[in-house]
């Protein structure tokens, strides 16, 4: 399934670096995907993906694609932001509990009010220079 | 044989701002404010320098332009030293790490007297640029720091979360920064120090929401030296002095957030940490005179002081509001201001605690000190409580 995707205009303020590795997971997100790692024998998810499991240590992972609901964990508006998102203060980001049972942060983009333990779905920010993750309430 | 590691110096700068504009002419020299420091330090302590055989430094922040700063200190005070000299670093818990390092070098037998100091400068920084270089400190550079999240952010949703579970109410939660406005009057090494009301807090600016300007800690400097010795230094002194009675640690190994959900505003570390030194101590909580907890927001020491078992849980702010962590309160948490109001240098957070204990158990805190306080807690924290060392210190008179 393809997550919604919301334009932004201009580049990231403050871009992830990309490694071999997490290009998969970058360019997943770009195409409206939303992927992690899993162990393949301990078929534990893990959040960010890693060249590894995190419970068993196995070299052997394979990916796994998530649904992108969860629900709102918490959320706050940043007022004193750094130099490099000074453009978008006040600007919001939250923490949200994938259904998949990760814990995950990313951008939130909502019309009103955001409300705790209500849903949420993953969406992508397009930018410029490449995509980020959001969540919309 | 071992030995109980003691305190028997304190000194610390004013918490404020003393670091100049880059361009500015004349500029504060790291290495002059510290060296001031170490020397009231010592005389504090009553003993002379060639006594001391180790000094741990927090590390300095990026901005000061010596590097190996440690090795540098000890040349500018001519100070050797037999058993070692480091710069030891954990964000927040950087001066609680300075002081677990000295204590063990005096524990280990290989030190008489062990300094753990430091400074911190950064107010000649612009704010802005500041969290340009801190925001790379909390949460994944990667995966969380794109988004615009700073270090401060992290405990707003803690409040966010906790005001959702429990009910608190802003003013509830701001009504720490009262209290801990009310000791810091007091405090002579305190930044802020005129007395400050609830609306006046309420009316403030958000910052991160729901934290305005007087509910997070404001830019600080500071310079700190305390002086460690061995129970026979100690006692040969003659002077009342400080022991070390219990120490507990815990890291959660998760970083900003648990990527398995979890009760964020449960701060498990700093509850296994407590458990720990409390156990290590043989006290149970209620045998505290006071605990000075490292907590740069109103939320931080509510939650703080539930998992410390100072307040039962979602309680804190309700407590704090109650008056019960105040002056003449239930349980006194951080006579000293805290972060709020005495001031938070952050890389010296950790070593001013120290400082306001050895003030509180040898009865010298003039009008906050809290009667017959015989023992304390010193706690240091690694951003949203991921990790926490806990120290528990009684008097010795």
């Amino acid at each position: 399934m393809s997550l919604p995707t919301i334009r932004r205009a201009g580049p990231r303020p403050y871009p992830p670096r990309v490694s071999q590795f997490t290009a998969t997971f970058w360019e997943a997100l770009a195409a409206g995907r939303l992927v992690t790692t899993r162990g393949r024998g301990s078929r534990r998810l893990s959040f960010p993906p890693r060249p590894f499991c995190p419970y068993s240590f196995e070299r052997e992972v394979e990916w796994s694609e998530l649904s992108g609901r969860g629900t709102l964990y918490s959320h706050t508006i940043v007022h004193a932001a750094p130099r490099a998102f000074a453009q978008l203060a006040p600007y919001r980001v939250c923490i949200v509990d994938l259904e998949e049972r990760l814990r995950v942060a990313g951008a939130l983009v909502c019309a009103g009010e955001p409300v705790i333990d209500a849903g949420v779905q993953a969406a992508v920010l397009m930018h410029d220079d490449g995509p980020l993750l959001a969540f919309q309430q | 044989m071992t030995t109980t590691p003691c305190i028997i110096g304190a000194a610390a700068l004013p918490v404020g701002r003393y670091q100049a504009p880059r361009d500015a002419d004349i500029q504060t020299l790291e290495r002059e404010l510290l060296a001031g420091v170490v020397i009231e330090a010592l005389a504090d302590a009553g003993i002379d320098k060639s006594l001391v055989d180790a000094m741990v430094f927090g590390l300095e922040r990026d901005y000061p332009r010596q590097r190996y700063f440690g090795t540098f200190m000890a040349s500018y005070l001519r100070l050797p030293a037999t058993a070692t000299l480091a710069e030891v670093t954990g964000n927040g818990m950087t001066g609680g790490l300075a002081f677990d390092q000295a204590a063990n070098e005096i524990l280990l037998g290989r030190a008489r007297v062990a300094l753990a100091l430091g400074i911190n400068l950064e107010t000649g920084i612009p704010t802005d640029e500041h969290l340009d270089n801190t925001m790379r400190h909390t949460g994944d550079v990667d995966f969380h720091t794109p988004f615009g999240f700073t270090p401060i952010s992290w405990y707003a949703m803690d409040a966010m979360r906790y005001m959702h579970d429990t009910g608190a109410t802003r003013a509830e939660l701001a009504s720490v920064a009262v209290k801990s406005r009310a000791f810091a009057v007091h405090n002579p090494l305190a930044q802020y120090r005129t007395p400050l009301a609830l609306e006046e807090v309420l009316a403030q600016r958000m910052i991160v929401e729901p934290l305005g300007l007087f509910e997070v800690p404001g830019r600080a400097d500071g310079a700190v030296c305390i002086v460690l010795a061995s129970e026979a230094v100690a006692r040969a002194s003659g002077a009342p002095y400080l022991r070390l009675r219990g120490r507990g640690y815990f890291h959660e190994g998760a970083h900003q957030i648990n990527e398995v959900p979890n009760d964020m505003t449960a701060y498990v570390a700093a509850e296994a940490a407590g458990k720990a030194a409390y156990d290590d101590a043989g006290i149970a909580p209620g045998d505290l005179d006071f605990a000075e907890i490292y907590a740069p927001c109103t939320i931080t020491e509510v939650l703080a002081s539930e998992a410390f078992g100072l307040a039962p849980r979602g309680r804190g702010a309700a407590a704090a509001a109650a008056g019960e962590t105040g002056p003449g309160g239930r349980i006194p948490i951080s006579p000293s201001g805290g972060c709020l109001s005495r001031g938070h240098p952050p890389w010296v957070t950790g070593l001013y605690s120290f400082v306001e204990a050895a003030e509180q158990l040898r009865g010298r805190a003039g009008k906050r000190q809290i009667v017959s306080a015989h023992m304390g807690m010193i706690v240091a924290e690694l951003g949203n409580y991921n990790a926490a060392l806990v120290h528990i210190l009684e008097a010795a008179r």
